[in-house]
């Protein structure tokens, strides 16, 4: 099956994002596939509010692991199947917990043999002051490895803070050339962008 | 920066790098981009795949007649590669969707054909594994409810990677509404979807019977967008096939032989086309000659020379027709 994945540093808003981009596909019972970074997997299924509810945690790392939810999605003819795969957040540098880095080298992995990756960064930091620390090496890292493939999109999320249209500002000028659409995971807003952009990658 | 002295890696190390805690997530990006640009193994294995593919290309026009089929083959061929092309440099491209229909009497090298497509897709990168699963009504269609869609599903599996010829496809709209033939129908169509560029599905048939069944199905003809029409062929194609499949079994004919063959050529062509099959009847009296000549030589008294195991002659036909 083919495999969106979402990734970015912690606390972005990859798992609400995923969440709620399923919800906007019309998936209403969420049947979330678990990889832990100890090596367990196990399958839940969810409604998407209780998915919210357990899911969702304004603490960075809260999803450790992949959570890989399977999606069919509709467009104008017919339909595609392929896999939303939610993933622990990046760390600038080392961290210092061996699990993190082992959820970390999860989504590295799952990264190279994706069909489109959904890079999420928070615009509500990046139009702070010290812009290029809060975008970060990782992100710059994520955007040049993005480049060599077609099925990479940033998405500046959290729009729906007053401080993101600087942030948009500031990220469509550290990452010139690349596909950006501005999202809120929080009000999806910005969704049918990235719906046709996954439609025609997949 | 300390990675660089790791050396080249590959991405399990990269991955166990990450792990251990000697490089952070932006260093491992960097490593998996100079990853993914040392890629020499793979650019001489592409090198080796584009021979291949000129030797199946070759294969091809070496094929007696079919001048139309090699023409839209080549343009397949072509169209593919500029959309990979077009994929390479980011520019829009259009679905690789080559579901094809194969119309055409028995015999005109439809077999011979979906072979060929099935490697040229291999080397092109288009289907990981280019085989034929070659099936029929039978194959497909199953006995009580639900067993066709079962039995179709299997033979899809078994083509996933490759391609799936149905031969006398037209035979699955037969039967009317209650024939489970139109479960077979939707199996595959729903196959397609769900298995979109996984394996390439080709209906083959007559061409009247093939029409028909189109447009009695108009959701299966827009899913079929390559249409390649298979023309029987004349006397001197029948002859030339003939030559040459003597050729490659290392027999001759001799004037008289020849000459057997091609009355026996033009009365089959002179007969209703339906019953003849083309170049399998012709397939089928080369071997039946290279028997009876064997029959001859055995009960021929004295020794056989060189020659006479060479040459077919003209006895040897029969009486054909």
């Amino acid at each position: 099956m083919r495999e969106c994945i979402v990734i970015g540093k912690a606390n972005v808003g990859k798992t609400l994002f995923a969440i709620n981009f399923a919800d906007y596909l019309k998936v209403t019972r969420l049947n979330i596939e678990f990889a832990t970074p100890s090596g367990e997997s196990y399958r839940r299924v969810l409604s998407v509010p209780l998915a919210l509810q357990e899911l969702i945690s304004d603490q960075p790392h809260h999803t450790l692991g992949l959570q890989r939810i399977e999606i069919q999605m509709p467009g104008v003819k017919g339909r595609k199947y392929f896999a939303l795969v939610d993933t622990s957040g990046l760390t600038e540098g080392i961290h210092g917990e061996t699990l993190i880095r082992r959820a970390m080298a999860q989504t590295l992995a799952k990264v190279r043999d994706a069909h489109v990756i959904l890079h999420l960064i928070d615009a509500s930091r990046s139009g702070q002051v010290g812009a290029i620390e809060a975008l970060g090496e990782v992100d710059w890292q994520v955007a040049q490895f993005g480049a060599m493939r077609t099925g990479y999109a940033i998405l500046a999320n959290k729009m729906d803070l007053k401080e993101a249209q600087n942030g948009l500002v500031q990220i469509r000028r550290e990452f010139p050339g690349h596909v950006i659409f501005p999202v809120s995971a929080l009000l999806k807003t910005g969704f049918e962008e990235v719906k046709q952009f996954v439609w025609r990658h997949l | 920066m300390h990675y660089n002295n790791l050396g080249p890696m590959t991405v399990d190390e990269v991955l166990q790098c990450l792990e251990g805690g000697k490089i952070s997530p932006a260093e491992a990006f960097t490593l998996f981009r100079n990853l993914n640009k040392s890629v020499e193994p793979i650019s001489v294995a592409k090198e080796d795949s584009q021979e291949q593919l000129q030797d199946v290309l070759a294969e091809l026009d070496s094929l007696i007649g079919l001048r139309g089929v090699k023409e839209l083959v080549r343009e397949i061929q072509a169209f593919v590669r500029i959309q990979k092309r077009r994929a390479v440099e980011q520019l829009a491209t259009e679905p690789l969707v080559l579901h094809t229909v194969f119309k055409g009497n028995p015999g005109t090298g439809k077999t011979t054909v979906a072979r060929i497509l099935g490697r040229m897709y291999r080397h092109m990168e288009v289907l990981p594994r280019g085989h034929l699963v070659e099936v029929e009504r039978a194959d497909l269609v199953g006995e009580y409810i639900g067993h066709t869609a079962q039995k179709t599903r299997e033979q899809i599996k078994k083509a996933i990677g490759g391609i799936l010829f149905i031969d006398e496809a037209y035979s699955l709209a037969r039967g009317g509404e209650k024939d489970f033939g139109k479960e077979a129908i939707d199996a595959l169509v729903k196959a397609m979807e769900d298995h979109k560029d996984e394996f390439v599905l080709i209906l083959a048939g007559y061409t009247n019977e093939m029409e028909f069944f189109l447009q009695s199905n108009p959701g299966l003809r827009s899913r079929f967008p390559l249409h390649i029409d298979f023309p029987d062929y004349n006397s001197s194609e029948l002859l030339a096939i003939a030559e040459l499949m003597l050729e490659r079994r290392q027999y001759r004919l001799t004037e008289q032989a020849r000459r057997r063959l091609v009355l026996l050529i033009q009365k089959g062509l002179r007969m209703e086309a339906y019953n003849f099959g083309n170049a399998r009847t012709v397939r089928n009296w080369i071997e039946l000659a290279i028997r009876r000549q064997a029959v001859r030589l055995v009960q021929k008294p004295g020794d056989m020379t060189r020659r006479d195991l060479l040459y077919i002659e003209s006895e040897d036909f029969g009486e054909g027709w």
